[in-house]
């Protein structure tokens, strides 16, 4: 639909500059070489032969979170939230299954990480039929781009908006 | 007729006469599997994309089309899936010497079309074999509904107890009341942990509204994400390809694991099937599924199955859409989860041609509540049809998810997962849970044995917990400040799976130790006699031990 | 489509003749109701009035079709509903809405012209919901979401309670029917009506105000 074709190989590329650039700022993160590549079935599940790797959103292990944290208060909610790293890894796990379009969404969803809980819902609404104008699905592709990084996605929201358009689905501006 | 012939007197007054049959309509698309205006498969790639697609041109597309042509269809296989004959991918489907790996490969080179096609040719106990075959994950599992007509929220945790400690992998709930919605998801999570640890729970109710409770961690799955085969029906479901994919990214952001929901009927029952057959249309939801992404998809008819159940080969469309969905390589979670018809004997037919095979779910919902307290309008088979159920799995020596059980254990959970529930309702300031209801749910058939609840002050509780921002973690606060500390650590060890992100892979569940068994684990190998899911050693010794079976030695 | 009214009343004939009749509605499956006549004074506008409930409806009530999937007719059901919107002291504002046939977004469309902001949609077959404006589409005050359930009573209480929302009350929902067996009973039926339903509907002609 849009000039660019949602190939793998460029959703790949694109991730990974992504994350690298990311990983800079975040000391948790600081070598993710691995990436999708480095994970594969035989790494999974994570959670028990890899303990190592899974970290939460704020940089806990799971061993760490435990119910005596949580009764003290020492352990939040935000401390039981996935990071876009255990993501990544689980979509190089879907993919040596030969499950690619898993991996796919898993990419869109270590993006979506960094977008809050309110404003993901927003944009779900957003994108629900006759909901928004083609302007206000640009709009929201660049904040997803420049705001959260969200390459992938921003791309998915253009494709929708010109599918939309070809398909009078979009808001009477 | 002046004088009746008395045996048609006797047979129009049994169960399956009430039932509603309809004559096929194709124009309109009430038609199970095969009609004259489903598409003739054909494919054609220009530029490394899809630029024909069943006989429509790029430029006729309309939404579905474009999304299954730009995501789901790989153009590394779909000349060679095409080129190949019907017949021989359909025996392929069938064929013990034919690895599953074969079959899917070739599935993502196939059209809508094509997959009906193929389809088309298996009987049903082909399509059993097929299903057999190609499920996803080599153990079948089950899931169970838990409702009430009432919202009870005692009741509620008593019989998520009961239907996790009963073997059920994933448990799921929706609301008489809409603003209940909350509320029930709490209680199925802790009746499901107090039941068996690592249950997955579920609340099904509107998009968005279900979502944010998986955020907060009320929920631990979600399989109530619609998509339909045509565009007017999809829109009409106020949603299209992009904003469910888009909601499934969402999810599985949050660590969440979700299903779509889709099924034959659905598109007529709503008037937009374009006289196209239901499997035809099932087979494009089915690809918006994998196009998306999500690891697996809920259908078998779901709520329309009156639809499909109505039309000569309806049922057998049913299972050939399960088996559409595995070819895929996604989980299914096979329906049998909604009243279908009066005939017991139909009814019992209907189901085993997913309890046969063993699916990734074999129910979409075993009513582990009373019918008449099934939300989802009732299920085919519910709490007074365990033991039926439990004997047909020790005849046949199959797997159907199910466990024998005692009553004083079943009371126990019971009275435990009400008691637990208890002290959370306290400590979040919801409505009280008296001692009268504890009582009344641990013994309870089901609401007919409930006393009333103030529905308005529980609304009133509910939107304040909501507007206060309570999550999971509250709740493991709660649980363990009352001396339910095992139960605590078990809601905690469901919260910590959304971190892991384990059991989003294909066909997840979690075992009562939180290990996560998934179709990446624990891939189905099965090739014939001698392979595959067995019903054998401590699994069968377990489930053949009934309780009602008498044994020699005590005689 | 060309099928035509002869085959789909042979159709229906052929299915309500193999239900056991046990319904209670007043007429049998076979008797017919006169449409109703309802006349457009012109397309709908927002309320100003926040005493009103405005109630919506399909192209094909009280039109081509004129009686509920349980054989209540339509001008029974749109009696016991404004008599329960009356009976709370508020009015009721009745709109034919064309451009779609799904119920959800007819009682959406019907609270969204609603001075109070409330609505009810009521297809043919009798499938309702209660709905506020500010809420997403696909979600509702109350469902009655089998058609084969909704009784006259229902109809009264639904006008009732939905007054009662409009006035900022927060009423006892009204008593959810549950029947299993509606479903084989029935959805083949229902699909086949709402086809018939789906065949009026204008996706381009605004909702049109209905002289009460």
């Amino acid at each position: 639909m849009s000039q660019k074709q949602i190939d793998p190989a460029l959703i790949a590329s694109v991730v990974e500059s992504v994350m690298a650039t990311m990983g800079g700022g975040s000391s948790a993160s600081a070598a993710p070489a691995s990436g999708t590549a480095g994970r594969s079935v035989a790494d999974y599940p994570l959670g028990t032969k890899r303990p190592d790797m899974v970290k939460s959103a704020s940089g806990l292990r799971l061993a760490d979170i435990t119910l005596e944290k949580v009764v003290s208060g020492e352990i939040k909610f935000e401390d039981v939230k996935i990071r876009p790293e255990t993501l990544e890894q689980q979509a190089g796990i879907a993919k040596s299954a030969g499950r690619a379009s898993i991996a796919s969404n898993l990419k869109r969803a270590a993006e979506m990480t960094r977008i809050p809980d309110e404003r993901v819902l927003e944009m779900y609404n957003a994108l629900r039929p006759y909901r928004s104008t083609r302007e206000e699905l640009l709009v929201m592709a660049s904040e997803l781009e420049t705001k959260y990084q969200a390459t992938v996605c921003a791309e998915f929201v253009r494709e929708a908006c010109e599918v939309y358009g070809n398909r009078d689905r979009l808001k009477k501006a | 007729m002046a004088k009746r012939q008395k045996r048609f007197e006797v047979l129009e007054k049994r169960a399956v006469n009430k039932d509603g049959f309809i004559k096929e309509w194709v124009d309109v698309g009430l038609v199970a599997m095969d009609s004259p205006n489903d598409p003739v498969p054909s494919i054609k790639i220009e530029g490394g994309k899809v630029a024909e697609l069943d006989g429509k041109a790029r430029k006729d597309f309309d939404m579905i089309d474009s999304f299954i042509a730009d995501h789901c269809i790989d153009v590394a296989v779909a000349e060679e899936a095409m080129a190949m004959d019907s017949n021989e991918i359909a025996r392929m489907l069938v064929d013990i010497n034919v690895p599953r790996k074969d079959v899917v490969r070739l599935s993502v080179g196939m059209t809508p079309a094509k997959y009906v096609d193929v389809l088309k040719r298996l009987n049903v106990v082909e399509m059993m074999m097929a299903m057999q075959k190609l499920r996803p994950r080599k153990t079948p599992a089950n899931q169970a509904h838990v409702t009430n007509v009432k919202d009870s929220p005692a009741l509620l945790a008593a019989d998520a107890a009961e239907a996790s400690y009963r073997g059920f992998a994933e448990i799921e709930t929706t609301v008489g009341v809409g603003r209940y919605a909350p509320m029930n998801a709490m209680c199925l999570l802790i009746g499901g942990q107090v039941g068996r640890p690592g249950t997955l729970s579920q609340c099904a109710v509107e998009e968005a509204l279900e979502l944010q409770m998986g955020m907060r961690g009320l929920t631990a799955y979600a399989e109530t994400v619609s998509v339909y085969g045509t565009e007017q029906v999809f829109v009409d479901g106020d949603d299209t390809p992009w904003s469910k994919a888009f909601l499934a990214s969402a999810y599985a952001s949050r660590g969440i694991k979700m299903r779509f929901t889709s099924g034959t009927g659905s598109e007529v029952q709503m008037g937009y099937a374009e006289g196209k057959s239901m499997l035809y249309l099932e087979i494009r939801c089915i690809m918006i599924a994998k196009g998306a992404g999500v690891q697996g998809l809920q259908n078998g008819s779901i709520s329309c199955v009156g639809v499909p159940g109505s039309v000569p080969s309806g049922v057998r469309a049913i299972l050939g859409e399960n088996v559409a969905t595995v070819l895929n390589d996604l989980e299914v979670a096979s329906g049998n989860d909604q009243t279908f018809t009066h005939s017991p004997i139909r009814n019992t037919a209907r189901m085993l041609m997913q309890m046969l095979p063993g699916t990734d779910f074999i129910f979409s919902g075993y009513s582990a509540s009373p019918n008449y307290d099934n939300m989802f309008a009732g299920s085919t088979h519910d709490v007074d049809d365990y033991d039926d159920y439990l004997v047909l799995q020790r005849d046949l020596q199959v797997d159907g998810g199910l466990n024998p059980v005692d009553e004083e254990g079943v009371i126990a959970v019971r009275n435990k997962a009400v008691k637990a529930l208890q002290v959370v309702f306290e400590e979040l300031r919801l409505p009280p849970i008296t001692e009268e209801e504890v009582e009344a749910a641990t013994y309870a058939h089901g609401t007919k044995d409930m006393g009333d609840r103030n529905m308005p002050e529980d609304l009133r509780a509910i939107d304040a917990m909501m507007a206060k921002g309570t999550t999971g973690l509250d709740i493991v606060k709660a649980l363990s400040k009352h001396g339910f500390s095992d139960i605590a650590e078990c809601v905690l060890g469901m919260l910590k799976q959304k971190v892991s992100g384990d059991y989003l892979q294909t066909s997840a569940i979690i075992d009562e130790n939180f290990e996560v068994i998934s179709a990446v684990n624990q891939p189905n190998d099965y090739q014939g006699p001698g392979t595959g899911y067995r019903l054998e050693g401590e699994r069968w010794e377990l489930l053949k031990n009934i309780p009602q079976a008498i044994s020699p030695e005590d005689i | 489509m060309n099928i035509s009214q002869e085959m789909l009343k042979e159709i229906i004939l052929e299915v309500v003749e193999q239900m056991d009749g046990e319904t209670s509605s007043s007429l049998s499956a076979t008797e017919t109701v006169a449409p109703l006549n309802l006349n457009e004074i012109g397309p709908a506008t927002k309320g100003t009035n926040k005493g009103e409930v405005v109630i919506g409806i399909p192209p094909a009530f009280g039109n081509t079709m004129t009686k509920t999937i349980i054989n209540i007719p339509h001008n029974e059901v749109l009696r016991e509903v404004k008599a329960g919107i009356e009976e709370e002291g508020l009015t009721p504002r009745l709109v034919r809405v064309y451009k779609t046939a799904d119920v959800a977004f007819i009682s959406h469309e019907a609270a969204k012209l609603s001075g109070s902001g409330i609505g009810i949609g009521i297809l043919s077959r009798g499938t309702s919901v209660i709905h506020q404006e500010d809420l997403p589409p696909l979600q509702n005050l109350e469902l009655f979401s089998q058609a084969p359930l909704v009784e006259l009573e229902t109809f009264r209480n639904m006008g009732r309670n939905a007054a009662k929302y409009a006035k900022g009350e927060t009423p006892n929902p009204v008593t959810v029917k549950n029947d299993p067996m509606a479903r084989p009973k029935y959805q083949g039926l229902a699909a086949l009506l709402h086809n018939k339903e789906v065949e009026l509907v204008q996706q381009d002609h605004p909702t049109m105000e209905l002289q009460v």
